[in-house]
């Protein structure tokens, strides 16, 4: 039994050597390559100085060398960051300086783009590409010299399940984003309950639809590798394009698919989607947001002899609830159910009357507890503190709980139904987004005096992002202006689309600003022509 | 930008789509300039609803049918690879 990630390759190599492990952009590695390859670039890495819990960082669109990186990274003891390659350079340089990482895996074209300070903070780059320019400062190691390491051995290292495998940031109501640490021990809990579940075998394989910053890539990636299946990379210039990605699923016999609903969505409607093409694909996983029950009952029907699986839980404890769905009671269902808990992990309802809710009807705040659970944000014991607590409903021993912030109902069914958020954290397209951090980036502008970003709910993505302004007297901005500026600090998902400006802000009795009005006001404006939203 | 061949409709046709999509698809992307050859994808001024904006925009507002199969990458790159789409359709 695995305790550590890398322990399923070494199982996988060993009675797969000549299977393809992971596909991507027209190249394949086997489980043989991706099992020397991992090893040479841990011995690299080790070579330079990297010791055991070092962060290192992957910075480059998703290619066979990410999943070769991520292996090798905790093969040297290490702790991997992946970092979004479509974020803006002054995120990744917060992300690279807030969690104290030392070397990056990267490519020229990324690299260039970070700003002197963080590049001076690098030790070294592993460049995948095999000609690396000599820079001043950095070190760049071409992915060529990986040649001259070890292949047969990884390096010698002490690890136990408790140890950090990556750090995954998600969006920060303070402004920047935060670094949820995740054990081997969270991630094999997941990886081998799914394994379980889904019952994945070496026949399946798996399409990876998310990008690696998310924590859906954990199951396309570690539990092909668990089942010695192949992992197959959809690459951004392929998820834009629906009939395009269709005719991957067909071609490449995916038979294992986990994406965000809204990219299920968009193959729905811009795609030819038939049971026929897709005949090898058995099972469909969807987490990350909530699925419009008028797609899902098409997706059902279209797909008949495909299962279909509801997976449910913030990055903190990857997924904690499931829920498969029953095609016979779909037309009747109203909302879809986010199940119950997975094996080896305990979820339960808090009222507000700090009680744990055991009747049908009873609505809560959800819980998690068990091995999946994170053991907080990277170099933030306050937020931590708040959000990884004390289990107050357990007397016998210490451990520790996530509150998930999400509101939920204990159905008749035994089901648990997601109700909302407790918080100003909303989804669009799966990714976490706090309302607050993209205020943050309206009101670091000179210009702004108050900003209010909004939620309009959307049938497609989940929610459109808007924006509320005041200026300061005299001030005058563009949106476009604003825009452009958020762009230097936030990722384009979270750029509000539209920026209304007002002379000032509504405010509730306290003095605050007044959101719920502000909320329901753009809704209602959202539902007219675009032209009479904008006034500038 | 212009080019000497290039007669003054076609011309109308690329501002309109050039236009369009710095409205509508870069400015919400914090996007401000683009160039006609350049990768709109790579440069992620248009996005995976975006992408579909801009259809909307090519069958409202330009009159051309766009069948699923011509929406890939080859076609909607750049302001110029579009131009050519609907050029193509208008014949």
């Amino acid at each position: 039994m695995a305790y550590i990630l890398q322990q399923l390759l070494t199982k996988s190599a060993e009675r797969y050597p000549e299977k393809m492990a992971v596909w991507a952009r027209g190249r394949s590695v086997t489980y043989r390559e991706l099992d020397q390859r991992s090893n040479q670039l841990a011995h690299l890495l080790r070579q330079r100085g990297i010791k055991k819990g070092d962060r290192v960082g992957l910075y480059f669109p998703k290619c066979v060398e990410s999943v070769i990186s991520m292996l090798a990274v905790v093969k040297a003891g290490a702790v991997y960051v992946p970092l979004d390659p479509q974020a803006p350079a002054d995120r990744v340089g917060y992300i690279i300086g807030n969690c104290g990482i030392r070397a990056l895996i990267t490519k020229e074209e990324k690299r260039r783009g970070l700003d002197e300070n963080t590049l001076a903070a690098l030790e070294f780059c592993v460049m995948t590409e095999e000609a690396a320019k000599s820079s001043n400062g950095t070190k760049l190691i071409p992915w060529s010299m990986l040649s001259e390491y070890p292949a047969e051995r990884p390096p010698q290292v002490v690890l136990t399940e408790t140890d950090l495998a990556y750090i995954l940031y998600t969006s920060g109501s303070t402004g920047r984003p935060k670094g949820v640490m995740l054990s081997h021990q969270n991630a094999l809990t997941f990886v081998e309950w799914c394994a379980a579940t889904f019952e994945i075998t070496s026949e399946d394989r798996l399409s990876n639809h998310a990008p690696l910053h998310f924590d859906l890539s954990v199951f396309d990636v570690y539990n092909a590798i668990e089942a010695g299946a192949t992992v197959y990379l959809v690459t951004e210039d392929l998820a834009l394009f629906p009939s395009r990605l269709a005719e991957f699923i067909e071609t490449k016999g995916i038979t294992v698919w986990y994406s965000v609903p809204s990219a299920l969505t968009l193959l729905l409607l811009h795609a030819d989607l038939n049971a026929e093409k897709l005949a090898r694909l058995r099972l469909i996983l969807f987490a990350g947001e909530v699925f419009p029950m008028k797609y899902l009952r098409q997706l059902a029907d279209l797909l008949p002899h495909v299962e279909l699986q509801n997976l449910y839980g913030p990055t903190e404890t990857n997924v904690c609830t499931y829920y498969e769905v029953e095609r016979e009671r779909l037309s009747s269902l109203e909302k879809l159910p986010i199940g119950i808990a997975c094996e080896n992990t305990e979820v339960f309802a808090v009222n507000d009357q700090d009680e744990i809710v055991t009747q049908a009807g009873g609505t809560g705040e959800l819980y998690v507890r068990g091995p999946a659970v994170t053991y907080g944000y990277w170099a933030d014991p306050e937020k931590t503190a708040k959000m990884v607590v004390p289990n107050r409903f357990q007397p016998n021993f210490e451990e520790k709980i996530y509150r998930t912030g999400d509101l939920v109902q204990l159905a008749e069914d035994g089901n648990y139904y997601f109700l909302g958020r407790r918080d100003s954290m909303i989804k669009s397209r799966g990714y976490r987004i706090e309302l607050g951090e993209i205020e943050s980036a309206l009101l670091s502008h000179e210009a702004v005096k108050e900003a209010v970003a909004i939620a309009i709910p959307d049938d497609i993505v989940s929610n459109r992002i808007v924006a509320v302004i005041a200026a300061h007297d005299g001030a005058s901005v563009k949106p476009s202006e604003l825009q452009h500026h958020c762009a230097s600090r936030i990722p384009k998902y979270m750029i509000p689309e539209l920026i209304e400006f007002r002379d000032s802000l509504p405010k509730t009795s306290t003095g605050k600003v007044d959101r719920v009005q502000l909320t329901q006001e753009s809704i209602r404006a959202a539902s007219q022509p675009a032209a009479e939203v904008v006034s500038q | 930008m212009s080019t000497v061949n290039q007669t003054p409709a076609t011309q109308v046709l690329k501002d309109q789509i050039r236009e369009f999509i710095m409205e509508n698809l870069a400015h919400a992307k914090g996007i401000t300039s683009f160039t006609d050859d350049e990768s709109l994808m790579e440069s992620g001024v248009i996005d995976s609803l975006g992408i579909f904006r801009l259809v909307s925009f090519m069958e409202e507002d330009l009159r051309v049918r766009v069948s699923d199969e011509e929406i890939n990458a080859e076609t909607l790159k750049s302001v110029n690879s579009i131009e050519q789409l609907v050029l193509s359709k208008r014949k």
